[in-house]
């Protein structure tokens, strides 16, 4: 084991872990709002990939174009989504929030089967996002620097937004207690939109981002990191969103270092192993890194 | 909500009745079941393009008067939604339709071991499409026959043309475990270049579901002696194999089996990195003006693309082959098409020119050997295995 | 509810009517519809075991088709010829290579080695609540699925184990629905039944009234395990194959929404809604190839499911178990029941 390999691999880990960071985060807002485990949150970031697929082969749109035309795709689905299945829903049970999302799912994955095809497809970005950057020994991408910031910048956007406007405190209110939130004047239906518009936007973007790395995407590519990003915002301590973005890069590098430590035999173990920690984790510190003892969990 | 869920029953049972009765009216057409999974999951992606093949040639076939002197093809799609047991299912539901002619499906090894055991005591020949494991006839029986020439037959050829003309007598190998076709391709691979003297130097893994493989990149980079990688990958991984690879500065030779004969071989690495790529696939007749062509034409006018990859035209044979047993056994009997499909000789597919040897089920074909340089795919050589 | 007294002539005469529908079915329908009786059957033990931990103890438990891969593996592997478990099998334990059992004991087997995975997994897993349980479930699917795919020695890998014989009949399977729904109308009316329903309606006041809860739990997921296992090995015996993939998340759904939509805790919902579920996806199918629209049916099923939530949040029996009679008059009625909200 040489010195540049294993800092080879932790970029590596660090660049997954921000994917997964991303992700995480909207599925983070969600739950903190309104206790939904989101499982169509990995199918909407499939909707914002081809949403941004459609801007940049209907129109040469420049790339932060395509990013705002993202955020608004994904944000409408996360809304109507929330309007017709999870407001009327509202008040029963946890599991029925986490059944809807997987009917939900369901739907979105067969639709998008339907009407897209399972073909994979090519996802072209601007030249200069796939330039090679060198760091000293190693080199990265433009589009990898991209993702790296924008989840950085993101967590700390929205950890303002929560902490210091009036909406935020609103949100954070709801969060806190429906009735109470509702007898100070919040319009907790409105608050509970926005959540589901925020992250869902923030799926999206992933989507994008997702796309912009890999350069194909697919119907079915939502469902293993939607999976993957709970298990980040399990680690973090779901509902906080800075825990959110600490578990995504703990979750990336631990699974690039799985990958590159250990023998190639066990390579493909890999998603065994990262549930395995989810377990773990939920057993040792149930509620996550930075997340606060809300309810029982364990 | 009650009424709603009558309609819908009176119209399945509607469409059930118009089934059977479809089936059971006249002698007239010709039926013939085709089982693919074509929703639910990764490989609809392979088992669309292989049902829109097998249904574009049963339409031509039509159009030009049908067979047996003006009797129509009647294909009938099952869907398997990827799950075993909607295939064994599918084959029961099948089989109970009477007077199938015979059945043609599935892209992958292990479904098509749901399915054909069912035929197989119908006594109806199954042909698959797409799954290419060269044990298949003698897990399920001499119903059984596959279109495309075994994973044994693709993998020792690039092995020989990797070691003898690329020179390359290191290699690392990275394997999809999620499917038998990967797994297969692997297990022939690695034989015969130990045989010929060749040593794998890295045995990688991965799932069909990866899409980060920069772990991958980084072992296979930091080890000594590597001259090539043979991806034994399927479509949907293939494009960004070769992406990730060629994005961490590595330009050694990548080699492959027909899971990548897709065009995202050359569309995700984009044109400068699909390069000193190798694979081997179908040896398709006439690409530039001959049948191939043809195919590709009609194809595409039908379904407004080009064919995804491989499996369109091995759809397309598959049902190619089924007609031409037909034809040449007189009847649509199943006992007779199937030894008349057991006779095949030199069936001029698009796909390569079909024979099944004497005795065996799995088809002689010629192998293809395709170079990808600067996204330009070109075809090498073709290798024709010995009996 | 009906009496103890009054359960067993009840049951026995009830079993006896099924025996003749059985009888009955297996002379006139052919292998196809017989197969779908078969999974209607074994979707009944399904969604009936399932019942035990989701229903009647709160816990929501995704890990049924992790428990049937382990039942479907072991019972194959011990009803498979020795000869060719040498040949398929290089890494097999040779106590295992050397087994040849009959159908009845492999599948006890497959369900006790599931249920003992059950109990192992269970003491930790089951101190996780709601759907951090579920989830934690889910993961477990994922983790045996990768122990199948890459422990190809044992299972011989993503290939699956194919040619198994067709062991499965629709008496073994009448015979095993009978045996679930014995235990578990048994166990829903006995004092450890109402333990675990205590436990699912307040855990603290259980435990504050002497409840074993940490033991009760176990013991209801590792028995709704033990016929996880037999189903899984029933299954494999009808499709004649099995392999990783058999048994994926996308049933786990199904068998969840078999539980819920009959009504968690309700022995009759979850076997109503099994039978009919299956039976719908049967008779949507033609309509869907008709239409040339492949996935409909799980769209419309998936719609369906969440209409019922919306409307119907305690599913369509809540946990009774509503006589014959009644039956059409609570359909009727969008009344729901007043013991529901499992937490």
């Amino acid at each position: 084991m040489t010195f540049p390999y294993l800092l080879d691999q932790l970029v590596n880990g660090l660049i997954l872990g921000s994917m997964y960071a991303l992700v995480a985060i909207g599925f983070s807002m969600i739950y903190g709002i309104v206790r939904l485990i989101n499982f169509a949150h990995g199918d909407i970031l499939t909707i914002g990939a081809f949403a941004g697929l459609a801007a940049f082969a209907s129109a040469d749109l420049p790339f932060p174009v395509v990013i705002l035309i993202v955020l608004v795709a994904g944000a409408v689905v996360g809304m109507v989504i929330e309007r017709t299945t999870f407001r009327p829903m509202r008040g029963s049970p946890q599991v029925t929030g986490f059944i809807a999302s997987l009917a939900v799912s369901i739907i979105l994955e067969n639709l998008a089967i339907m009407i897209l095809s399972a073909q994979p497809r090519t996802f072209h970005i601007p030249a200069y996002l796939n330039t090679l950057v060198h760091l000293g020994s190693v080199s990265v991408r433009v589009i990898d620097l991209t993702i790296v910031v924008l989840a950085i910048v993101l967590m700390i956007a929205l950890v303002t937004f929560v902490r210091f406007t009036r909406i935020g405190i609103a949100m954070r209110a709801t969060a806190e207690n429906y009735d109470v939130a509702r007898l100070m004047g919040i319009n907790i239906n409105r608050m509970i939109m926005l959540a589901f518009a925020i992250g869902s936007a923030l799926a999206a973007t992933a989507g994008l981002m997702w796309g912009a790395k890999y350069g194909q995407i697919s119907p079915l590519m939502g469902a293993l990191p939607g999976l993957k990003a709970f298990v980040a915002a399990v680690i973090g301590g779901v509902g906080s969103i800075s825990g959110a973005v600490l578990g995504g890069y703990i979750l990336g590098l631990a699974e690039v270092l799985f990958v590159g430590l250990l023998p190639p035999a066990l390579s493909g173990y890999r998603n065994a192993f990262v549930f395995g920690a989810l377990i773990i984790v939920l057993l040792v510190l149930p509620n996550g890194l930075l997340g606060r003892n809300q309810e029982t969990r364990a | 909500m009650q009424t709603w869920i009558k309609g819908l029953a009176s119209a399945a049972v509607g469409a059930l009745i118009a089934a059977s009765a479809g089936s059971a009216q006249a002698a007239d057409p010709i039926d013939i079941v085709a089982l693919y999974n074509l929703s639910g999951g990764g490989q609809a992606s392979l088992d669309v393009p292989s049902l829109n093949g097998v249904k574009l040639k049963a339409k031509m076939i039509n159009e030009a008067g049908g067979l047996l002197g003006g009797r129509m093809l009647n294909v009938t799609a099952f869907d398997t939604k990827d799950d075993t047991r909607e295939a064994a299912t599918a084959a029961k539901r099948a089989v109970a339709m009477k007077g199938v002619s015979a059945a043609i499906g599935f892209s992958d090894t292990t479904y098509v071991l749901a399915a054909a055991p069912l035929f197989q005591t119908a006594g109806i020949p199954f042909v698959t499409s797409g799954a290419t494991s060269p044990d298949l006839p003698v897990m399920v029986g001499d119903e059984m026959f596959l279109v495309p020439f075994g994973d044994d037959v693709q993998a020792e050829a690039m092995a020989e043309y990797a070691y003898n003309k690329l020179a390359i007598h290191k290699i690392a190998i990275w394997t999809d475990r999620g499917m038998d076709y990967t797994t297969g391709l692997t297990k022939y691979f690695t034989k015969r270049f130990e045989k010929l003297g060749g040593e794998v130097v890295l045995s990688d893994v991965f799932m069909t579901s990866d899409q980060d493989f920069s772990a991958l990149v980084s072992r296979l980079k930091s080890t000594d002696g590597v001259e090539g990688v043979y991806a034994a990958s399927g479509p949907d991984t293939a494009g960004i194999i070769i992406k990730q690879i060629r994005e961490a500065g590595l330009d050694l030779p990548i080699m492959g089996g027909d899971g990548l004969d897709t065009d995202l071989v050359v569309s995700v690495p984009g044109k400068a990195m699909a390069t000193n790529v190798y694979f081997t696939t179908h040896a398709y007749v006439g690409l530039d003006t001959g049948p191939a062509n043809e195919f590709r034409k009609a194809y595409t006018k039908e379904y407004g693309h080009e064919p995804e990859n491989a499996f369109a035209a091995l759809g397309f044979d598959a049902m190619g082959v089924v007609a031409n047993a037909i034809e040449k056994a007189g009847s649509s009997d199943p006992a007779a098409v199937t030894k008349a499909l057991a006779a095949t000789k030199d069936y001029e597919g698009v796909t390569g020119a079909l024979t099944y040897p004497e005795g065996s089920h799995v088809p002689s074909k010629p192998v293809a050997i395709m170079h990808v340089d600067k996204g330009n795919v070109a075809f090498e050589e073709t290798v024709t295995p010995k009996d | 509810m009906s009496g103890r007294d009054t359960f067993l002539p009840k049951f026995a005469a009830l079993a006896l009517i099924g025996a003749g529908l059985v009888f009955w079915a297996r002379s006139v329908l052919d292998p196809y519809a017989l197969s779908i009786v078969m999974f209607v059957g074994i979707n009944i033990i399904l969604a009936v075991s399932l019942n035990i931990s989701n229903g009647f103890t709160g816990l929501f438990s995704l890990g049924h088709p992790a428990f049937m891969t382990i039942g479907g593996y072991m019972t194959a592997i011990l009803v498979m010829p020795a000869a060719r478990k040498g040949l398929m099998l290089p890494d097999l334990p040779a106590f295992l290579a050397m087994q040849e059992w009959s159908f009845l004991p492999a599948l006890v087997a497959g369900g006790l080695l599931s249920a003992l995975v059950a109990v192992i997994v269970g003491f930790p897993v089951l101190r996780l609540r709601g759907h951090y349980l579920a989830v934690a479930t889910l993961g477990l699917i994922f983790i045996v699925q990768s122990l199948a795919v890459n422990l190809d020695g044992v299972t011989r890998g993503a290939l699956g184990l194919s040619g198994l014989p067709s062991l499965t009949t629709t008496w073994w399977v009448y015979g095993f629905v009978l045996l679930t729904l014995f235990v578990c109308w048994r166990l829903k009316h006995s004092s450890l039944g109402r333990t675990m329903l205590a436990i699912r309606e307040n855990e603290l006041a259980a435990a504050c009234l002497g409840v074993k809860v940490a033991r009760t739990r176990v013991f209801a997921f590792a028995l709704g395990a033990f016929f996880a296992g037999i189903a899984g090995g029933l299954w494999v015996h009808v499709v004649t194959l099995i392999s990783p993939d058999s048994f994926s998340f996308g049933l786990a759904f199904q068998l969840v929404v078999m539980v819920v939509v009959g009504g968690t805790g309700s022995i009759t919902g979850a076997s109503l809604v099994a039978a009919v579920l299956t039976l719908a996806t049967e008779f949507l199918k033609p309509v869907e190839e008709s239409l040339n629209l492949y996935g409909a049916s799980q769209i419309a099923i998936a719609v369906g499911v969440i209409l019922i939530l919306i409307y119907r949040p305690a599913g369509l029996f809540g946990t009774a178990e509503p006589q014959p009679l009644n039956l059409i008059k609570r359909l009727g009625s969008r009344h729901t029941s007043p013991a529901n909200s499992p937490e």
